[in-house]
């Protein structure tokens, strides 16, 4: 989710990609004649690469409580009017959610996910210029009623285990095609999306369900205010306790309101995870941790990769808590920070004991910042707080980031934990956007669903306890849409010709209602 | 990514050039002072309403913003790629003393700019002059080590220099920094050169994929694609790449003009004409003269073929003018077509100095062949053949070298060996292979 601050140029987004795409990885072909030499393209830029968002929590869909449902976004800050080719996943990418289930910082079971494009259809017959076309509207996403589609992704889930753990793993998605569902062109070319999305919703074996398509961004904040350094609508930002409650946004609009990104969803037994097999209530092994990552196809001339076959993949986006990799890593380390596994992450504790976001905060003349005291819940939060937790020697971040328990002598790195013990709460509406820090067990940092607040909770947890006493956010505290209550989770994404972003000088925009929903 | 992370706040005018260079600077080894808060409302002035394909615009408000603020070096530099890209678009080389102007007045208001530097080395790429590419893709690299485009400026300048050890290390340390459409692809022809085309097949499709679908770029890779095929031999999958680029973009040239190769390759003349005459026309240069000369050539057509090689001539003048090499292009048609062979072998003596490549010594080898020169023509092509390419016109050069010193079996087995890796590798010299391959 290096998105969020490079895209701090919002408004040149999509053109700058569209220049970027046109003028620079345009080619500069040569013949293959034997007089010329081949110059290929120079630059890229891979958004289908840059993770943005990963959640991981139990289902609170009525009925599938003992499921694990793990999600990532890519293809940041989505504008739906992006056409003609709008947005895909990588088809040289290997989309991976990595789980460890018996604490020790690897990945014991792996979901992969790959995809492949092809060109297609009435598109392709009309020699038409673009990905997809409205002849005839498109109702499906395979056969009658799939003909408009002239661009369309095919994927394959694999479950990967370790050896002798006995578990079924393999290809889960079987022989079957499994159709990523486009991006919402607008209602004309998609008359009804989100019957057409609901076709994308796959049952694979071992009772995993699996989803992969354009949803609408579940991201909020004020973006620019934040990166800003918290330069948001409010001076200080604090909230007032009755707008802290509140299910409305106090100041500021959402940066993101509008944008879409692309979903890999899975729904997964828990019993497929836990390291005794064994469903949510019977488990002794109840604490799940997992990090998203993308890897890229690594073919070599010489060395390694160089041989036929597949060759190697290269890992080059990897994504666990929220913001860390934007508001904790220091820029020199971001790209290598990327590239590890959590098992590395020891190297970048400098960051977490120093966050610099907690001087930032100071320089500002916003209160002083200090330690988080233990909440006394779970394994899974700060805990009881150490003698030597500082300003500068902030254990407190290390325990709630990169351990499974404060006890545990080392960091196992940063995962997203969930304790499957832990009461799932439902209904939606009755999840608290500030999750265990409000009391809500079911939220994060107990794993994190798409309603919770990570913003306001990342300061908070940043600043210390006089930001929790203060309340301290930044104004945003509800997405732009409402979030659906069953699989995939989030909602139906903006179309091409409807949607909006909204603006600071705009009027303050407190959904609901909300400007769209599931 | 997390080098766009790296712009935060204070310098997210930074921002619009690295989106509209696609990246071509790390910021992070960007160590010269942020740009004026202001120039980035002038990027986005300058990108706003830009599309795909609308390069010109572009360079329109560029232009615009520089009549204001003549140095800032942001627009500076992005106009000289603009430029770049306009001459990549219409095969104008009148682009490329524009682009090096702008690209060149960045580098004096900010002497050590990587980007610009950058530029540079792909202008020089461009107009074929391999030395300065490798000097200013070095001088680049040292400035932004963890650019791969820089690396791959390095490897592009060695491959014609035939320098292919240190190339290829150089396109390894490319696809390791990015592994993406421009490292895929020179990872690709890196093993066709080593003789390996069924395992480039595998990263150029990986090229295709992280096009982007963007037209351009897809249709580059798909042709690509499809000419690795061909000199496969695998004609019809040659085919249907260059439709499949077509398909995607319309009027492509490169795909127009290798579809029109296939077509005649296969006999249909008609088909093969119109292809070629639309691409020669979009884009007179000379690989696309040269493939409608051959196709009026073998239709029967002697007399267009030969109205050809005057365009021919006034191409040479024209790239001559705006700084372009083009001795290696032009020596190869003239030896091919017979026409004025001792000038012709000279070009290729004074090609071959600036460019000893496999195909500059493959070249020289066949204009020694045809001025009589056989004896010194066989080690050139001992060279074009050292690293074991599997390329159908180098091995039937060879047969005619081996035919010249008298040696006829050999040169039948070199004859043969071409059909067999491609039966369609030249219209005017496939049919002689055949003939005398018996």
């Amino acid at each position: 989710m290096k998105r969020r601050l490079g895209l701090i140029a919002l408004a040149l987004a999509a053109v700058a990609l569209a220049v970027a795409a046109a003028m620079i990885r345009g080619a500069s072909p040569d013949s293959a004649s034997a007089a010329s030499h081949r110059e290929a393209p120079l630059i890229s830029y891979t958004p289908a690469e840059d993770l943005t968002d990963v959640f991981m929590f139990r289902s609170y869909e009525a009925g599938n409580q003992d499921t694990v449902v793990m999600l990532m976004n890519v293809n940041p800050f989505s504008e739906p009017s992006g056409a003609p080719n709008y947005y895909n996943f990588d088809p040289n990418a290997t989309y991976t959610f990595n789980v460890d289930n018996n604490t020790d910082g690897l990945a014991d079971i792996r979901f992969e996910v790959n995809f492949t494009t092809e060109i297609r259809g009435v598109v392709r017959a009309l020699g038409l210029p673009f990905a997809y076309a409205a002849l005839p509207p498109i109702t499906a996403l395979d056969g009658a009623g799939s003909e408009g589609l002239g661009l369309r992704q095919k994927y394959t889930v694999r479950m990967i285990t370790q050896p002798g753990r006995g578990r079924p793993g393999g290809l889960l998605s079987g022989t079957q095609d499994r159709f990523a569902v486009p991006s919402n062109v607008g209602p004309r070319t998609m008359p009804n999306y989100p019957n057409l999305a609901s076709q994308g919703i796959y049952q694979l074996g071992g009772n995993v369900r699996v989803f992969a398509g354009q949803r609408q961004d579940p991201f909020y904040i004020d973006l620019g205010g934040v990166f800003d350094t918290l330069n948001l609508a409010r001076n200080p930002p604090l909230l007032s306790p009755a707008e802290d409650a509140a299910e409305k946004n106090a100041f500021g609009v959402d940066a993101l309101s509008g944008f879409n990104v692309s979903t890999i969803a899975l729904e997964v037994p828990a019993s497929l995870l836990t390291g005794d097999g064994l469903g949510s209530a019977a488990t002794a092994q109840p604490a799940i941790g997992m990090y998203a990552s993308v890897s890229k196809f690594l073919a070599g001339v010489q060395g390694a990769g160089s041989g036929r076959g597949v060759g190697a993949f290269t890992q080059t986006n990897r994504m666990a808590n929220p913001l860390v990799n934007e508001l904790v890593i220091g820029t020199v380390d971001k790209d290598r920070w990327n590239s590890v596994t959590p098992d590395q992450d020891l190297q970048f504790a400098q960051y977490v004991l120093n966050p610099r976001l907690a001087t930032a905060f100071e320089l500002l003349g916003l209160p002083g910042t200090g330690c988080v005291p233990a909440v006394g819940v779970v394994n899974l939060l700060p805990g009881a707080q150490a003698a030597q937790c500082s300003k500068t020697n902030r254990i407190d971040l290390v325990n709630a980031l990169l351990k499974y328990n404060p006890a545990d002598a080392a960091p196992t790195g940063d995962f997203l934990r969930l304790n499957l013990k832990l009461p799932v709460t439902t209904p939606l509406a009755s999840q608290n956007r500030l999750g265990v820090a409000a009391g809500d067990l079911g939220g994060f940092p107990n794993g994190r669903r798409p309603k919770d607040d990570v913003v306001d909770l990342a300061i908070r947890l940043v600043g210390g306890p006089a930001y929790f006493t203060a309340r301290a956010g930044d104004g945003i505290n509800v997405d732009d849409f409402q979030l659906p209550a069953t699989f995939p989770f989030l909602a139906t994404p903006s179309d091409g010709i409807n949607r909006v972003h909204l603006d600071r000088r705009d009027p303050v925009f407190a959904p609901p209602p909300f400007l769209g929903g599931p | 990514m997390t080098r766009r992370l790296a712009l935060a706040g204070t310098v997210a005018a930074l921002a619009a050039t690295v989106f509209l260079l696609g990246g071509a600077l790390s910021p992070a080894e960007e160590a010269q002072p942020a740009p004026l808060a202001s120039s980035n409302a002038v990027a986005e002035q300058s990108l706003e309403g830009f599309r795909v394909g609308d390069t010109p615009a572009l360079v329109r408000r560029l232009q615009a913003v520089l009549r204001s603020r003549p140095d800032d070096i942001d627009s500076l530099s992005a106009l000289g790629f603009a430029y770049l890209q306009r001459a990549r678009e219409t095969g104008d080389p009148g682009y490329y003393p524009k682009a090096e102007a702008a690209l060149r007045r960045t580098l004096t208001l900010r002497p050590g700019n990587a980007l610009a530097t950058s530029g540079l080395g792909s202008l020089a790429l461009s107009r074929h002059r391999f030395r300065e590419a490798l000097r200013l893709g070095r001088r680049a690299r040292a400035l932004a080590p963890k650019t791969a485009a820089n690396w791959g400026i390095v490897g592009d300048a060695l491959v014609e220099l035939g320098r292919h050890k240190e190339a290829f290390r150089a396109f390894d340390a490319m696809v390791r920094l990015d592994p993406d459409l421009p490292s895929y692809a020179r990872i690709s022809y890196a093993r066709e050169l080593l003789g390996r085309p069924g395992a480039a097949v595998r990263p150029m499709q990986a090229a295709v994929d992280a096009s982007g679908f963007e037209p351009e770029p897809y249709a580059w890779t798909k042709v690509q694609l499809g000419k690795l095929f061909w000199s496969m031999g695998k004609t019809e999958a040659a085919a249907r790449e260059y439709r499949g680029a077509l398909t995607f973009f319309p009027g492509y040239v490169y795909a127009l003009d290798a579809l029109a190769q296939s077509e005649a390759a296969q006999g249909r003349y008609g088909r093969a004409v119109r292809l070629a005459k639309r691409a020669a026309e979009a884009m007179p240069l000379p690989q696309m003269i040269t493939t409608l000369a051959d196709t009026y050539w073998a239709s029967g057509q002697r007399r267009l073929a030969r109205q050809q090689y005057g365009v021919m001539d006034a191409i040479a003048r024209l790239l001559k003018a705006n700084g372009v090499r083009a001795d290696l292009d032009l020596a190869l048609f003239d030896v091919d077509h017979g026409i004025r062979l001792p000038r012709a072998l000279a070009a290729a003596r004074r090609a071959h100095r600036e460019r000893p490549s496999l195909d500059g010594d493959d070249v020289l080898a066949w204009a020694l062949a045809r001025n009589d020169k056989c004896g010194e023509a066989l080690h050139y092509s001992k060279r074009s053949l050292r690293l074991g390419t599997r390329d159908a016109l180098k091995f039937f050069h060879r047969g005619m070298i081996e035919r010249c010193l008298g040696r006829e079996s050999n040169s039948r087995a070199w004859f043969s060996k071409a059909l067999r890796q491609n039966p369609h590798f030249s219209l005017r010299w496939a049919p002689v292979a055949r003939r005398y391959a018996r």
